[in-house]
């Protein structure tokens, strides 16, 4: 009797259980029936993080809610002039934009984007039970206000780092030769005494063997600003120039006469060897912008360079797309001596933290149905694939998935590198003027690649030309 | 004078859609010129400034450089379109074996989109990977390197413009060729003129209307090219081929300084309605003026 109730109460709890189950499992579809037919445009730069979402997170999300979702995927210019244009003039066409880590800034001080925590917290039925603020890295942070509010969900978080070709540098013959040459084992470089080296060596070793090799790599295209960014965000930090040299505090100074380091003796040091490195890199460095550095790279055309994360798993895994696959070496990028202590102390970067989110523009016509696509792409359990298909982490879990263990191993420990190094690297400074400042500073660093001017004279115009824009923007008093 | 109705309502939707598109927007960007606008300045209002946008305009090097480049540029462009559309407008009149096959050929680049047509290129002048430096360095060993040499990628845009946009032109004068009448032809080679002189004073004269048509076109699309170019160049190397239409985008846009993008585009407007006064002027006017005398 006992035996026959229990298995009837059994019974019972099951059937409840099964009508409570599916209502917590398909939290997407019940706050998905509210906006079914809703069609939520975005925009985004075409990177493999955003065609990840394009190809998988959208038609996903669409199966499980029926909220149809586009995702634009296009140039880096083109991103910022569709999406700026259409929250400026407030027409409502994208539901979501793509804020790179650099412009969140000049979004916020425009009011652009809606407070996600704060939407979130008002409508608590559009919480999905799986997302969680807190879930993300510290990466996060950059998307926040001054009350920790969230305004863009992190969906690519990378560093650029130093990638070095292990095939070449572990080969006997080229060692033996490196070592005749400079009397010093090769070894990834530490410093940027011992990166030229290497560059210098393996240009020489390529042009006397007749093979299509270089030295370095080189973002230095000679109309985009991919070169800009090379050098203020990639270079001068390595040289213990921080914020482009703009002290913010300052009545924001570029220049060294009044207190700026845009055209101090570390900028001009980290152009002298930026330029240098630039002549023994391949040719068409001078058209390079991060997505032919990439290529450059992954057509096996150089030894070492720095390289944006988002290409480095691609570069080293993809077979398809890569010719290195299997022997790519990852490091910290080179530094003057003492940069690496200072930075260690907290006191400046290495390097440039990239990275972006999406963002809900306030001029969205479909609010509520874009918070619940947000939610989808920042839950933890998308996360792994996602990290695989495209070298991205946003979700502190994701580090310890399997898949994303076995990947790093493949890529010679990138992913640890992120976790446990990512702290060395910073975004780019909270700046809310940085296309206008770069625009006004662009034409005289073109001259200076192109050899019109000189590097010291160069950087002199460029604080000048920089000071110049702030005080016509307002900034500078 | 009788009121014509119909012919207004019939005259409305285009009225209408140039006002929309075409007046207001204007008139929009006129009242902007006179205002300093930038919405990532410490104040993003709009501050009236009254002419100041066109006396800095005047002072900066950048802007007329890019109109010199423009200029050059158009220059180029057009006149060898304009010849060498004529010359193949002038085969494309003879028999030969496979007419109809080239003549479609001929017209392809035409219906690719410019953004396009600037990434083709791009692929195709990319140093190390592009085969035209690849075949330039076999065939005469020379190095092409559009990063660096400005000189070269300045030829090169003008190159993808003639390539682009020859066709059109082709076509608009092999239709004008067509409907000349036989007589004026006959009677001059009856009369013992020779093939240059029949081009100089019989051709030439009656295509006039069809060539000014098509040099005002292509000259008004020369002097706003924007798409082929940045993606061919970005602009570079320095400011080589930053054209006028691509420094009023990296005013506008990225840099977001909308009151002097706007008084650039404003002046940029007035000189090409100029030129093409001058042009009308020098080649129809006059010819006109001559005539009733």
């Amino acid at each position: 009797m006992i035996k026959k109730s229990g298995i009837g109460i059994a019974a019972l709890a099951l059937s409840l259980l099964a009508g409570v189950m599916p209502a917590q499992a398909d939290f997407w579809s019940d706050a998905g029936a509210k906006y079914k037919g809703v069609v939520l445009r975005g925009v985004t730069e075409s990177t493999p993080p955003s065609n990840y979402i394009k190809d998988v997170l959208a038609p996903e999300f669409e199966k499980k809610t029926g909220i149809k979702v586009q995702i634009e995927t296009t140039s880096w210019d083109q991103m910022y002039d569709k999406a700026i244009k259409d929250m400026e003039a407030k027409t409502g066409i994208y539901d979501m934009v793509y804020i790179e880590q650099d412009i969140i800034y000049a979004y916020l001080a425009r009011n652009f984007l809606v407070d996600i925590s704060k939407s979130l917290k008002d409508d608590p039925s559009l919480k999905a039970p799986e997302f969680n603020e807190t879930h993300f890295t510290t990466f996060a942070n950059y998307f926040k206000n001054a009350s920790g509010d969230l305004f863009g969900i992190p969906m690519e978080a990378f560093i650029k780092v130093y990638l070095y070709r292990t095939d070449l540098f572990s080969d006997p013959k080229i060692k033996e030769a490196f070592k005749k040459e400079t009397g010093k084992e090769l070894a990834p470089a530490k410093t940027h005494q011992e990166y030229t080296q290497i560059a210098e060596f393996f240009t020489k070793y390529g042009k006397d063997n007749g093979t299509e090799l270089w030295g370095t790599t080189a973002q230095a295209h000679t109309g985009h600003p991919a070169s800009w960014y090379e050098f203020f965000e990639s270079i001068a930090p390595t040289y213990g120039l921080y914020n482009w040299g703009i002290d913010a505090k300052n009545n924001f100074a570029a220049s060294v006469a009044n207190g700026g380091q845009m055209n101090s003796d570390k900028a001009k040091a980290a152009m002298k060897y930026w330029l240098h490195l630039r002549d023994i890199a391949p040719p068409e460095s001078a058209a390079s912008t991060w997505t032919e550095v990439g290529t450059t790279f992954a057509a096996g055309r150089v030894a070492q360079g720095l390289v944006y994360g988002e290409n480095a798993a691609w570069i080293a895994s993809d077979a398809e797309k890569s010719k290195v696959v299997g022997k790519v070496g990852v490091a910290l990028p080179p530094t003057e001596p003492d940069v690496l202590k200072e930075v260690e102390a907290g006191k400046g970067y290495l390097g440039y933290y990239d990275g972006g989110a999406f963002g809900l523009p306030v001029t969205s016509k479909n609010k509520q149905a874009a918070l619940l696509f947000l939610q989808f792409i920042g839950q933890d359990s998308v996360q792994p694939d996602w990290a695989v298909a495209a070298p991205r982490i946003t979700n502190t879990a994701t580090y310890d998935d399997p898949k994303v263990v076995a990947m790093d191993k493949k890529l010679n420990g990138y992913y640890t590198m992120l976790k446990d190094q990512g702290k060395l690297f910073a975004g780019a400074p909270p700046f809310p003027f940085h296309a206008q400042v770069r625009e006004a500073t662009t034409p005289i660093f073109y001259k200076i690649l192109l050899g019109e001017v000189g590097p010291d004279e160069g950087l002199d115009q460029m604080a000048a030309a920089a000071e110049a824009e702030l005080k016509n923007l307002g900034y500078r008093k | 004078m009788r009121p014509n109705t119909v012919g207004w309502l019939m005259l409305a939707p285009t009225i209408a859609i140039l006002g929309i598109f075409g007046i207001i927007p204007f008139i929009y960007v006129l009242y902007v010129s006179f205002h300093q606008w930038n919405p990532f300045g410490a104040s993003p209002d709009m501050i009236y400034n009254g002419a100041n946008n066109f006396r800095r305009l005047v002072f900066d090097t950048e802007f007329l450089t890019s109109i010199a480049f423009t200029m050059k540029f158009a220059f180029f462009a057009v006149l060898s379109e304009i010849a060498l559309g004529y010359l193949l407008a002038q085969l494309f009149m003879k028999e030969f074996p496979g007419r109809g096959f080239f003549r479609t050929i001929h017209t392809l680049p035409l219906i690719v989109a410019p953004i396009v047509v600037g990434s083709v290129w791009r692929l195709m002048t990319t140093p190390s990977i592009g085969i035209i430096p690849y075949l330039l360095k076999s065939w005469f060993g020379y190095d092409l390197n559009i990063g660096r040499d400005a000189t070269a990628a300045f030829a090169l845009t003008v190159i993808m413009d003639i390539w682009h946009w020859t066709p059109l032109v082709t076509l608009t004068l092999l239709a004008a060729l067509l409907a000349l009448p036989k007589e004026p032809f006959e009677q001059a080679q009856i009369d013992g003129a020779n093939r240059r002189q029949i081009f100089w004073h019989v051709t030439l004269p009656m295509i006039r209307p069809a060539i000014l048509a098509t040099v005002f076109i292509r000259l008004m699309d020369a002097l706003r090219t924007v798409d082929e170019v940045w993606m061919l160049t970005s602009g570079g190397p320095g400011a080589a081929t930053r054209f006028v239409g691509l420094h009023i985008w990296k005013i506008v846009f990225p840099k977001t300084d909308y009151g002097y993008g706007a008084a650039i585009s404003v002046i940029v407007l007035y000189l090409t309605l100029v030129m093409c006064w001058l042009l009308y002027v020098a080649l129809v006017a006059r010819r006109e003026r001559k005539r009733t005398f």
